[in-house]
């Protein structure tokens, strides 16, 4: 199943139960639909850039979940539908997860290949005249 | 225009332009995350608008994935669209 993340705002004036409540909703959600929550961030109140319902400020949580599309389809109507979420965003995150692996992957062959510390040499000169 | 400059003559300032590098391919910075606000918020100038490419010195492909990765954070408000 893929991985997806699910970041919403909750507005700030809810109360920290509440925030676990609706956290609770979700999982409840997503474990139901036979998907997997792997962490639950609070990132905690935060500035908006922007105003977003009369609010200028907001309480950040982040799902990291595996789960199909349509547990994330159910996840996002009832966001939708609850008052105190003022925005959220779904991002698709295990093929980049892949994409990282395989770079990473590919730097350690090579480091293997030609041995360490020549090439990290290099890369600090050209870092330092950026600066 | 190339062969003007160099037939300046002697005494007078040469203008050299240093030559950008793309800070990701530089630091090795893999992934570009919308959540990073302290490393994207570098490209967003005082206007808010996404930083060409021409002054960062972002390389294409990074800045395809900078693009990305700014959009998201405007739409989860960690990043603003425009000033006020």
């Amino acid at each position: 199943m893929p991985n997806y993340e699910i970041m919403f705002i909750v507005n700030p004036n809810v109360a920290e139960e509440e925030i676990d409540k609706i956290n609770g909703q979700i999982e409840n959600i997503i474990t139901s639909g036979g998907g997997k929550v792997e962490k639950i961030e609070k990132m905690g109140k935060r500035r908006l850039a922007y105003e977003v319902e009369k609010q200028r400020e907001g309480y950040y949580v982040l799902f990291t979940t595996n789960a199909n599309g349509d547990i994330l389809k159910e996840c996002e109507r009832r966001l939708r539908v609850m008052d105190a979420i003022i925005k959220y965003i779904t991002v698709r995150t295990d093929e980049e997860g892949r994409r990282l692996q395989k770079i990473k992957n590919y730097r350690q062959k090579r480091a293997a290949r030609r041995g360490s510390g020549s090439r990290a040499g290099t890369g600090q000169s050209a870092e330092e005249a950026m600066q | 225009m190339k062969s003007a400059k160099e037939k300046r003559p002697a005494g007078q300032k040469q203008y050299y332009r240093r030559k950008k590098v793309c800070k990701f391919c530089v630091e090795r910075i893999d992934s570009i995350n919308y959540k990073d606000v302290k490393l994207l918020s570098q490209f967003v100038p005082e206007r808010a608008k996404i930083m060409p490419r021409r002054i960062s010195g972002v390389c294409s492909p990074h800045q395809r994935q900078l693009n990305d990765a700014i959009k998201k954070a405007r739409n989860i408000a960690l990043l603003p669209f425009t000033t006020e």
